[in-house]
């Protein structure tokens, strides 16, 4: 589960992005290895393309020393752009994307979008 | 890729590991002959140094093939990125350098390279019928060429006294298409060169919503302007994969009016110069340039003369987020 730590979903450009993520129902020795990263891709007419903001892959002894059962604290400042954008061919999202992996190959994926900027609407 | 992406993964990967394989296995066996036993192996010459390239170009098409698909399974798209970014070694996340520009937008050094006559810069412009122009004139020259040296060879039968029916029917409609095609070039030509060049100068760069700036339009040539007028655009443009073949898609988003020319006489050393000011609005978009999608800002200039056909040419600009109101290390 993540959760953005602002009042609303929407940021300004240098603004610091403040979330939180947990897992629950999951052994902590199960997992071996967690992905936190901010990202924006591109939707729409045109082929798919992403870009990584903020990345952190936790594995190892950083993944050990990570107490799971209290939600995992991220501050990220962001950047002046992209900003979010919806057009007509193509639309500008951001959002935060956890990863789990577990010792068994399983997967387990969250999302939380947001916006950056205030020009959102369509043109 | 159809089916079960996980044996299509698999089966890619294995062939790249294969032509890796087979690529070192001939690469080695074609060293080792030439230099442990060089009487039996192949002579130094174009044909080892051709064999060595190709057998090398197998190792590394392998090698890298093998790894992307790979790392396609074994990562996720995000660490994918990363590692395509900074490379394999993961480092810190370095806290955001204020100072840099933003990412994702063009860069401002192609836009500010010429200095205008009155404003600061003359911006640079896109003929969207020169790429048309060039390439009919390529394809007149090779296509005449080509009927010339056939034209050689009919006369040279000719003078043998030898008719070469084939040859003379190929020759009729060949020249018929060059004659088309010199004539379409040369008429593109005058009217390119006709209606005379147009230059757009501009007060600042990068713009930045919400500002207005001073804007300079001077037309040469020689000729009567039934009407002119100059618009700011907003262009999406995607790039995507339509079966085999890569589509490009734009469409203009916004558009707007900054100034509407009557008519007007342009004579040669006095141009016609038109002064109006621009201004963003303030929820307009940033220019974005990604891999298969961008958005475009451009100044157009549309004309109407007489005896010559309408004409329109663009000149890009490039829009910063509002929030980087002072582009302090621009890069020049």
């Amino acid at each position: 589960m993540i959760r953005l730590l602002g009042l609303q979903p929407t940021y300004m450009s240098r603004d610091t992005l403040e979330f939180e993520y947990r897992v629950s129902n999951i052994q902590q020795n199960s997992i071996s290895a967690v992905e936190v990263s901010v990202v924006w891709l591109t939707e729409g007419k045109g082929t798919e393309d992403l870009g990584v903001h903020f990345f952190q892959r936790l594995t190892g002894n950083s993944l050990a020393a990570s107490d799971w059962s209290i939600p995992q604290q991220v501050h990220v400042p962001l950047p002046d752009s992209p900003l979010s954008y919806e057009g007509r061919l193509l639309k500008i999202s951001w959002c935060v994307r956890v990863r789990f992996y577990l010792n068994d190959g399983t997967e387990l994926v969250a999302q939380q979008p947001f916006y950056l900027g205030t020009i959102t609407r369509e043109v | 890729m159809s089916g079960w992406w996980f044996v299509g993964s698999l089966g890619e990967a294995l062939f790249f590991a294969s032509f890796f394989l087979v690529g070192v296995m001939c690469f080695t066996t074609l060293v080792a002959w030439q230099f442990v036993s060089p009487t039996t192996g192949v002579r130094i010459g174009y044909g080892f140094w051709l064999l060595t390239t190709v057998t090398a170009s197998f190792i590394v098409m392998g090698a890298v093939g093998f790894w992307y698909r790979v790392l396609k399974v074994a990562t996720s798209d995000e660490h994918r990125e990363v590692i395509a970014k900074h490379g394999l070694v993961s480092r810190p996340n370095k806290p955001h350098n204020r100072n840099l520009l933003p990412p994702m937008v063009p860069l401002l050094t192609p836009f500010t390279d010429s200095p205008g006559a009155k404003l600061a810069f003359r911006l640079p412009g896109e003929w969207p019928g020169t790429g048309a122009l060039i390439s009919i004139g390529l394809f007149a020259m090779a296509w005449n060429a080509m009927m010339v040296v056939f034209s050689v060879f009919a006369v040279g039968g000719f003078l043998e006294g030898k008719v070469q029916i084939r040859l003379l029917m190929l020759l009729i409609p060949g020249i018929y298409v060059g004659l088309r095609a010199g004539q379409l070039f040369f008429r593109s030509y005058v009217q390119e060169i006709g209606i005379g060049s147009t230059t757009v100068e501009i007060e600042d760069l990068p713009l930045v919503p919400g500002k207005t700036y001073k804007l300079l339009l001077v037309q040469y040539g020689r000729l009567i302007i039934k009407k002119l007028s100059i618009r700011l655009v907003c262009e999406e443009e995607s790039t995507y994969h339509f079966g085999t073949d890569v589509r490009t898609e734009c469409e203009i988003v916004r558009s707007q009016n900054i100034l509407d020319q009557g008519r007007s006489r342009i004579d040669w050393g006095r141009p016609l110069e038109l002064e109006c000011q621009v201004t963003l609005p303030l929820d307009a978009m940033h220019s974005f340039q990604s891999l298969h999608n961008a958005i475009h800002w451009k100044i157009i200039v549309e004309g109407e003369a007489n005896r010559w056909p309408s004409y329109s040419r663009s000149f890009p600009v490039v829009v910063y987020p509002h929030a980087r109101s002072n582009p302090v290390s621009q890069p020049l």
